[in-house]
């Protein structure tokens, strides 16, 4: 036992020693001069991580896109990023240690952690956008520097709430418009229900009844029995694709005749792949196009995945929210550089609130931030799934 | 200090005790809120380390008691208006409470059957907390109003790192003394051996109680502070994972030792920051190796506790009474004693 120990005492030591000299160094990393750097956190192993890898492969992308095109004016993007596995913890140390490298941005990922940072950012004055779309997070005098790119959780609610209450009057529905909510058991599940879609369901006469579904559940038959019971013919899902899916196996099997929502999360190309059969006739409210949808917006992205060999049918529309949340704030960073002023946290924030109409090429309405209203776009297209693809089913709605 | 009688004792103690005082003027913010993790997990390991390593009672509810330190405190501030003092030192004793009530089934059960027990513990709480919507929010987060010492913010990372070295070193100050009295002898007996203790006059379910009350109440202490330094909590905190989490923490550092919890606390907050920061290297080094590098990460953290187990069961602590014990005697190759 004596000599393995020792070896053992020599072997954790090194390791020890190692990763205090990498650790000590990594911050002092050789930079160019004129080096733009982004802070990034992804979800690449937690529970969120089924969409949290294309999003991360699409900012990753968009900068390599960005860097092989001259950078921004010239000047090379270098992204810092780490998976931090949904956790919070984890996220407040690497937003700590990558705002002390140097990073003037930071694209945040979920809900919990960006509430969680929201003081601090503001603090620390570095612009942050996040792939939660909480809708209080564009609130510009709650939290100044978090920039919502997309359509907020509870606009997105209200906006499939409407459209369930037009659909029903239009299919001969009497009385109100029963709905299951199905959300994430989490600040993100729950977000669209208490920013605004419960007060909303009442005024505009829809019965709404949200269940929560359990972190790793496997099968949803208790809930979806209540939900046969309460006779809701619309069930809308607050989710990412993977319990999504097996959501909708389960109800599929179970018989449940309603029509089933995905809000952005659910609604991609990954649920064709886990739900199959299952997926179809399913309405997305998706605010970044499918990459199968063929408007300009999506064709460089297109062309990027080309270049690598990859095909963009297999990725999921977060690859292309990812890639127009980064491309938003680079454009926050071109115009402080146009107008000459120092690039600085402060003055890209400046920046980004000048952006008036941002065209997107399609891939989502025209972005607009104000001093005030962080919440760049206010409507989205709904979709339905059909033979396999995401087929636009509405013109762009926006929220009442 | 009559308790330090060995002056290598004291001068090792008055170094770390200098090191403690001059670090937060070095070191950079993310040192500083790597610093202030380990001290929340050193008290939440210490209150562990009394229940599991001292008095032999397994459990698992670990992240359960300190969600309710975080929520009472947090709650107790935000509805109540109560100074955070005082809101801590309430949710230290309410935890100790629910601590006893948790502990109530060690009265008939012991070894695994406790720790099943521990875990329904860990699955009421968390489901409390989620469902309890007009209590705690549910699963939305609780923002938690920020601490306040002569109208400076205390939750910086410079001005918390003040507060959770007091604490830690006060938790680590009273469980040493803790297990030079009669209580904590009795506990230690009753992890030894409880039929044996009962025989020499120990009251054994009162001692379980009262470990089950200690360790719940410095766990709540972790769980408060988690509130006030984060500003922000939700029950996505204080999972099973984190249970286990601490569970690791003194088994790494070392069951039943003071300064293994110090150990295990700082080795198991430093190991992934560590993990990830030599994982960044090779991400501008070999890109074509970072897209494994989160699931290689994962593996590597639990490595090196499957490692610790196998090589050095006593943990952390163990390691370094063996580097004390070869420079006692060394250039020598024995101790004193030892070649009788």
């Amino acid at each position: 036992m004596r000599p393995s120990r020792s070896f053992f005492v020599a072997v954790a030591a090194g390791c020890l020693a190692l990763s205090v000299a990498l650790a000590a160094c990594g911050g002092s990393g050789e930079r160019a001069e004129d080096e733009i750097l982004i802070g990034a956190i992804f979800d690449l192993t937690g529970p969120t991580a089924d969409v949290g890898i294309d999003y991360a492969d699409a900012v990753r992308g968009h900068v390599d896109w960005l860097n092989a095109r001259g950078g921004i004016q010239g000047r090379p993007v270098r992204l810092i990023y780490q998976d931090y596995g949904y956790q919070v913890d984890r996220a407040e140390q690497l937003y700590t240690q990558f705002v002390q490298e140097g990073a003037l941005i930071f694209m945040g990922w979920g809900t919990g952690d960006t509430e969680a940072l929201r003081l601090r950012i503001t603090e620390d004055r570095i612009p942050f956008s996040s792939a939660s779309l909480s809708h209080v997070l564009g609130d510009a005098h709650e939290s100044p520097y978090n920039f919502l790119v997309a359509t907020s959780y509870s606009d997105q609610f209200r906006i499939v709430l409407r459209w369930i209450a037009e659909d029903h009057r239009a299919n001969g529905g009497a009385g109100n418009a029963r709905v299951a909510f199905m959300h994430n058991a989490s600040p993100f599940g729950l977000s669209p229900w208490v920013q605004g879609g419960e007060d909303y369901a009442r005024e505009i006469g829809v019965d709404v009844t949200p269940y929560e579904m359990p972190r790793g559940a496997t099968d949803y038959t208790a809930e979806f029995s209540r939900i046969g019971q309460s006779g809701a013919r619309y069930v809308v899902f607050q989710n990412t694709s993977a319990p999504a899916a097996v959501a909708l196996r389960n109800a599929r099997g179970l018989g449940i005749d309603a029509t089933f929502v995905c809000l952005n999360w659910c609604a991609n190309a990954l649920l064709w792949r886990l739900a199959a059969d299952a997926a179809e006739g399913v309405v997305g409210a998706i605010p970044w196009a499918p990459l199968t949808d063929d408007v300009p917006g999506v064709r460089d992205i297109r062309d990027y995945l080309g270049s690598r060999g990859e095909d963009y049918a297999g990725k999921t529309n977060a690859f292309t929210q990812g890639w127009w949340t980064m491309a938003v704030f680079v454009e926050g960073i071109r115009r402080v550089l146009d107008s000459g002023r120092e690039l600085t946290g402060e003055n890209i924030k400046r920046a980004l609130e000048t952006i008036d109409g941002l065209d997107t090429g399609g891939a989502g309405p025209p972005l607009t931030f104000t001093p005030s209203d962080h919440r760049g776009s206010k409507g989205l297209r709904l979709f339905r799934a059909e033979d396999g693809r995401w087929t636009p089913l509405t013109e762009v709605l926006t929220a009442p | 200090m009559g308790l330090r009688r060995v002056p290598a004792e004291r001068v090792r103690l008055g170094l770390f005790a200098a090191a403690l005082l001059v670090f937060p003027f070095l070191a950079s913010p993310y040192w500083l809120n790597l610093a202030n993790q380990i001290a929340i997990a050193t008290i939440g390991a210490l209150g562990l380390n009394i229940l599991v390593g001292y008095t032999g009672q397994i459990s698992l509810g670990q992240g359960a008691f300190m969600a309710v330190g975080a929520y009472t405190s947090a709650l107790l501030t935000l509805r109540l208006g109560l100074p955070w003092g005082v809101s801590i030192a309430a949710a230290c004793l309410a935890t100790a409470a629910v601590g006893v009530f948790f502990g109530l089934p060690s009265l008939r059960l012991k070894g695994l059957y406790l720790a099943i027990s521990t875990l329904a513990a860990q699955e009421i709480v968390e489901w409390v907390v989620t469902h309890w919507t007009a209590l705690t929010g549910g699963v939305e987060a609780v923002v938690v109003p920020a601490p306040q010492l002569f109208g400076q913010r205390l939750n910086t990372d410079f001005g918390f790192y003040w507060l959770g070295i007091i604490l830690a070193g006060g938790t680590a100050l009273f469980t040493a003394n803790l297990f030079r009295s009669r209580i904590g002898r009795s506990f230690v007996a009753v992890r030894d051996q409880d039929i044996a203790a009962s025989v020499i006059g120990v009251n054994v379910f009162g001692t379980k109680l009262l470990a089950f009350a200690t360790s719940s109440f410095f766990v709540g202490l972790a769980g408060a502070l988690t509130a006030y330094y984060r500003n922000i909590i939700s029950w996505e905190r204080f999972t099973l994972e984190t249970s286990v989490l601490y569970l690791a923490m003194i088994i790494v550092g070392g069951l039943g030792t003071i300064r293994g919890s110090l150990f295990g606390a700082a080795l198991i907050t430093l190991l992934p920051a560590m993990i990830a920061t030599a994982g960044r290297e090779l991400q501008q080094s070999a890109p074509a190796a970072a897209a494994l590098l989160p699931s290689v990460q994962q593996a590597a953290f639990g490595l090196v506790i499957i490692l610790f187990l196998v090589f050095e069961p006593e943990g952390l602590s163990k390691l370094w009474r063996n580097v004390k014990d070869y420079f006692y005697v060394w250039p020598f190759a024995y101790r004193r004693g030892e070649g009788r």
